[in-house]
Formats: C-alpha cells, sequence, structure tokens
C-alpha cells in the first residue's frame, strides 16, 4: 500500500533510470504516465470499496446489537457478545458448524485428490481399451449441470439411506466425492512430464502402482496443489448439494447455517453473531488464498473452461 | 485382448509383452473403477433416472404412483410462477452479464497497467469472487437493510436528492422491495464475479502487442481512442469467452436469490429464479416427478443457449 501512495507522490517517486525511457516514445510516454496516474486513483478507490463490507462484518461482529446499525467505524462499547452467542447459544453453534464445514471440505479435498490422481494418471499414461471414450465421459459430466441432477441424485441418495442422520455427511462426500475436472486436470499435467523417469523405474521392475506413487506423483506437485486448492474452496463454499443433502441443522455447514438461522429463525436481525458467523466463513478462504495464491488463479483458468 | 493375440503366437518374448499389456489394462481400470462408477450412477445415469421420474407422480417413499407422460412438463410450462423465474432469470442474465463483464474488462485495464502494487490490487480485486457466496450475499443484505450502512453512508455523503430524483426514498428497503430485490442482487454479483472476469481478460491483454499502441500514439491518437480502436476489437475472443461462462452462471442463479429470498423467492416472487423453482418443486411442494421435468426443462433451455452462443460466436473453448 505505501508503494502505491508513493507512487502518487511526484516528490517520492524516484525519477526513471534513463537507459529505459529511449525504447518508449514520447508521446506513448506521456500518456502512459498520465494514465498510470489515473489508473491507481480508480484502483486505489476500488479496493477500498471492497475492503469496506468485509472490515465492516468483523467491525459489526464486536458491536452490541443497538451499536450493529449505527455507522461508527469504532464498536462502541467494544464487546464480544456477538462472538459469545455464536459459540454458546447458537444451535449449532460457530465451532460445530466450523468443524462441519472443515471435516467435509477435507474429506473431499482428500478423494478428489486420491481419485484424480489415480484416474488422471490412467487417462495420461496406462493403455487399455476404451481409453478414449471414458474419458469423453469424465468430460461430458462437466456439461450436466447440476439442476439436471438435484432430483434423481437426491431420491438415490434417500433410496440408499444417505439423506438421514449422520449418513447425510457420506451423501454429501458422495455426491462431490470426484469431480470430472479433477481428473482433467491431472491427466493434463501428467501429459506434460517426460516419460524418461519413468520407464527407467519401470525397467527397475517397479510396477505401475509404485511407479505412479514413488515417481509419478512426487512430480506433480503443482497440479495436486491446485486440485486440493480448487476442491477446498469450492466444498467449503458450497452450497447447492449441501443445502439438498444437510437437512439435518446438526449437520450445517458455515454456509447452510447463515441461509438457516436467517430463513428459518434464529438471527434475522441479530448482526453481530450473524457477522460473527461470516468472518468465520470467510477467513480460512483468506488465508488459504494468502499462502496459495499462486494456485487459485490457473484454477480460475480451468473451471471457466470447463463450465 | 492384448493377452490373447500375443499368446497365440507362441515367442516368449511376445507372450511376456502381452501379460504386461494385459496387466496395464487391469491397472488402468482399476485406476479409473471408482470416479467411473460414480459418473455411472450419478451423472449418467441420473439424466435417464430424471426423465423416468419426470412422467410419473412420485411418491418419496414408494415411488411412481400415477403416469402422467408429458402432463408434468406442460404444468410446468403453463405455471405463472414458472413463467416468473424465467423472466426474473432473463432479465437477471441480459442485466448483469454485460454489467459485470465491462466492469471486468475496466478492471483489467487498470491492472494492467505498469504500476507498483499491481499484483496487490490483482488480489484485491479477485477476492471476493473465492469467498463464500452465502457470507458475501448475507453482508450485502446486511449493508442494504432501511437502516444500513449503504442508506447511511449516502445520506452523510449528501447524495440522496439524486435517489430522491429517482424514486428511492431516504430508508429504501433495496431487498424487500420487489422493484429494487433483483438489482440489488445485480450489482452484488457484478462485483463478486467481475475479478474472475478480470482475470480472463487480463490474459488476453497481455498477449496484445505494445507495438500497436506506439502506433497509435505517434499517429496522434488518444487513448481512448486506443482503446475503442485497438484494445476492445482485440479482444473479441475473449469477449465470446467470457460471455459464453457468464450466460451458463447467470442462468443457474441460486445461491443469492435463495440467501436473500428464501424459497419463495420474496418479495413476491420477484426473486425466483429457474434453479430456485426447481428447488421449490421439490423441497416445498415435495412433488419429485413435477421437479425432474423442471430440471430437465431447465437442462435443455441452458443447454440450448450455450449451443447459440456457440453457433453466433464460433469458436468453442478448447479443452
Amino acid at each position: 500500500m505505501t508503494n502505491v501512495i508513493a507512487s502518487l507522490d511526484p516528490r517520492l517517486t524516484p525519477e526513471p533510470p534513463p537507459a529505459v525511457t529511449p525504447v518508449v516514445s514520447p508521446v506513448g510516454d506521456r500518456w502512459a504516465r498520465r494514465r498510470r496516474r489515473i489508473a491507481v486513483l480508480l484502483m486505489i478507490a476500488y479496493a477500498v470499496l471492497m475492503f469496506v463490507p468485509f472490515s465492516w462484518s468483523v467491525i459489526t461482529s464486536f458491536k452490541t446489537l443497538p451499536d450493529s446499525v449505527r455507522m461508527t467505524f469504532l464498536p462502541d462499547p467494544f464487546t464480544t457478545a456477538g462472538w459469545e452467542y455464536a459459540f454458546n447459544t447458537l444451535d449449532p453453534s460457530l465451532p460445530a458448524l466450523f468443524l462441519n464445514s472443515a471435516a467435509i471440505a477435507a474429506a473431499v479435498t482428500v478423494t478428489n485428490l486420491v481419485l484424480g490422481s489415480l484416474a488422471g494418471y490412467a487417462f495420461a499414461r496406462l493403455r487399455f481399451p476404451g481409453r478414449e471414450a471414458l474419458f469423453l465421459i469424465v468430460l461430458a459430466t462437466l456439461m450436466i449441470p447440476d439442476q439436471l441432477r438435484l432430483v434423481p441424485v437426491y431420491l438415490m441418495l434417500n433410496g440408499a439411506g444417505l439423506t438421514r442422520g449422520f449418513a447425510q455427511y457420506i451423501g454429501v462426500v458422495t455426491v462431490l466425492a470426484i469431480s470430472g475436472t479433477s481428473i482433467f486436470f491431472m491427466r493434463q499435467y501428467f501429459l506434460t512430464i517426460p516419460k524418461d523417469l519413468e520407464e527407467a523405474a519401470r525397467i527397475d521392475g517397479a510396477g505401475f502402482f509404485t511407479t505412479f506413487l514413488r515417481v509419478m506423483l512426487p512430480l506433480a506437485g503443482p497440479a495436486l496443489a491446485t486440485v486440493a486448492v480448487l476442491q477446498f474452496q469450492g466444498t467449503w463454499n458450497g452450497f447447492f448439494w449441501p443445502l439438498i443433502i444437510l437437512q439435518d441443522r446438526a449437520h450445517w455447514t458455515l454456509p447452510l447455517a447463515l441461509a438457516g438461522f436467517r430463513l428459518a429463525g434464529g438471527f434475522t436481525t441479530n448482526w453481530p453473531p450473524q457477522m460473527a458467523t461470516i468472518v468465520m466463513a470467510t477467513l480460512p478462504i483468506l488465508v488459504l488464498y494468502l499462502f496459495f495464491q499462486r494456485y487459485f488463479v490457473p484454477s480460475v483458468a480451468k473451471t471457466g473452461m470447463t463450465g | 485382448m492384448g493377452v490373447i493375440a500375443s499368446a497365440r503366437s507362441g515367442s516368449p518374448v511376445m507372450k511376456r509383452k502381452g501379460i504386461a499389456q494385459g496387466r496395464e489394462a487391469i491397472t488402468g481400470y482399476l485406476f479409473i473403477l471408482v470416479p467411473m462408477l460414480l459418473f455411472l450412477v450419478l451423472n449418467i445415469g441420473s439424466i435417464f433416472y430424471s426423465l423416468y421420474i419426470s412422467v410419473w407422480q412420485w411418491n418419496i417413499r414408494s415411488g411412481p404412483e400415477t403416469f402422467l407422460g408429458t402432463k408434468n412438463y406442460f404444468k410446468v410450462l403453463g405455471d405463472p410462477i414458472f413463467q416468473q423465474a424465467v423472466t426474473n432469470t432473463l432479465y437477471y442474465t441480459v442485466v448483469w452479464v454485460p454489467l459485470a463483464m465491462a466492469l471486468g474488462l475496466f478492471l483489467a485495464v487498470l491492472v494492467n497497467q505498469k504500476i507498483r502494487g499491481q499484483k496487490f490490487f490483482r488480489a484485491a480485486f479477485y477476492f471476493p469472487a473465492i469467498a463464500s457466496s452465502a457470507a458475501i450475499t448475507v453482508l450485502w443484505i446486511f449493508l442494504l437493510e432501511p437502516d444500513g450502512l449503504f442508506n447511511a453512508a449516502r445520506a452523510a455523503l449528501g447524495v440522496n436528492p439524486i435517489f430522491a430524483f429517482l424514486g428511492y426514498t431516504d430508508s429504501q428497503n433495496w431487498l424487500g422491495d420487489s422493484s429494487t430485490a433483483m438489482n440489488s442482487i445485480i450489482i452484488l454479483n457484478a462485483w463478486t464475479t467481475s475479478g474472475t472476469f478480470m482475470l480472463f481478460y487480463l490474459a488476453s491483454l497481455q498477449a496484445i502487442s505494445h507495438e500497436l499502441y506506439e502506433a497509435a500514439a505517434i499517429d496522434g491518437a488518444t487513448a481512448v481512442q486506443a482503446f475503442w480502436r485497438i484494445t476492445f476489437p482485440l479482444l473479441k475472443p475473449a469477449h465470446y469467452f467470457v460471455a459464453t461462462v457468464a450466460v451458463i452462471g447467470g442462468l443457474q442463479l441460486f445461491d443469492q436469490a435463495y440467501l436473500a429470498g428464501g424459497v419463495d423467492g420474496a418479495p413476491a416472487n420477484s426473486m425466483m429464479t429457474m434453479v430456485l423453482y426447481l428447488y421449490f418443486a421439490a423441497f416445498k411442494l415435495f412433488d419429485f416427478g413435477y421437479a425432474a421435468a423442471v430440471g430437465i426443462i431447465l437442462f435443455v433451455l441452458i443447454f440450448s443457449a450455450t449451443l447459440l452462443q456457440r453457433r453466433l460466436f464460433g469458436g468453442t473453448p478448447s479443452w
């Protein structure tokens, strides 16, 4: 942030080294400088606009209920009552909701990593009859929208007893266990790894599974990280399938609780605990984003392409 | 297959090779077994099951009750709430898609400038796109309350006369009023998705040669002219790609509508979308045969929209 502000103030900005300037034409340079200044101003404005709602949720979570609707930037009085309400009075409590979200997101991430890397490797490297046709089926699944699947999948899970009690967790993980995107992404990555290493391992007598586990998987780190980040984030934020399958409030995830408490009572206008829930739902993704930002960006292109 | 063929050929080398091939094939099938079974049941199977359910009066416990043929389909198409849902969804898509695209392109042009802090801005602008839709929507509901931050901020900024001129009161209930509810969601989603579209556009912007702008500058073109004459037309493939992705997403609006309006798309069905109607049919009416028909109609609508766009825009996104 300080860098940006510095570049706004001509006194703080060091003159560009003369070696660079001759490359750019003088006209283009004049343009570029003015344009850059306007761009910086607009970006700061937009970043502030982006920052306000999120910080507002944090601030409000520490306010009292009457204070929560006042436009003051400091809670007055500062209180943890909202958080205490979310921890003690909410049913299920905020920690329980957090655990539900984390457990489901972790389970779905693991299944996608295991099933996605195995299948991705098979589609990239192993030769078997019908491989191309089966891979087309994987791609076709990406074209089938969830709304077409809602009724039949719900009825199948219901018939299998996976929409009642604890089995709801199994139901939701089953539906999300493997995404065609994970297989597709792993396959594309395995295709870029040279075959030499694998062949050396095979000559040394390693079986297919050992070759996959010891040689290929350690080389697929970036692809695994991308699939993990994409699946964890997607499942953590997931709304549609959890809403349909996790109908017992004890099994709610954070997004479901935000909907459920609003629509079925709990905290319609009790804002501080609601804001605490929002903070809990947003924070893990923010942390993940800060640490693994580079794995978020390519996944965008992939999800976009696969609709 | 390979095993039998080479076993017949007799040579021990060939035989060993054949066994190895057989083992490779078996390993391949084992590696893809679980995902393929899940896809077969939950994806491919669900299409056929859906078609089957949709022609029945379906009981959640006992299954098919009365054969209805195409009656469910006609009932869906004739239902005024469904028609309302289609109208609302089309309105949302028609307004939201260009708005989010324009905002995404605008942000992409901004963060494409060579300035310090460029990475920070890119990261910040993308964040709403990856945060929980439920969290952001509830936050939005809070900000747009009659006594919320938005109304308070516009009063503090002294811009209320402009809003009054447009017909909005000082304590406008944005999401509680059927005339402003959907527009409020449009603005919310334009904000959250603009980051994603920014990244799509950015990739294409970076591919445009700098020399073109140099040449335009020498010819005396202004920055605005350069944008409309060079940048915008050269981004054509990106426009098509983003538009296709956006339209598919727009037609599937659900989370925000459900969070703000509940299962009925309140107020006054103004937030009822096509996918929300599907949820409404299944989990409020508990009429699964009817809901299955809704699902198939939605699939046909969305799929034809996709095909139409591919026909109009040509190139499909490469896998």
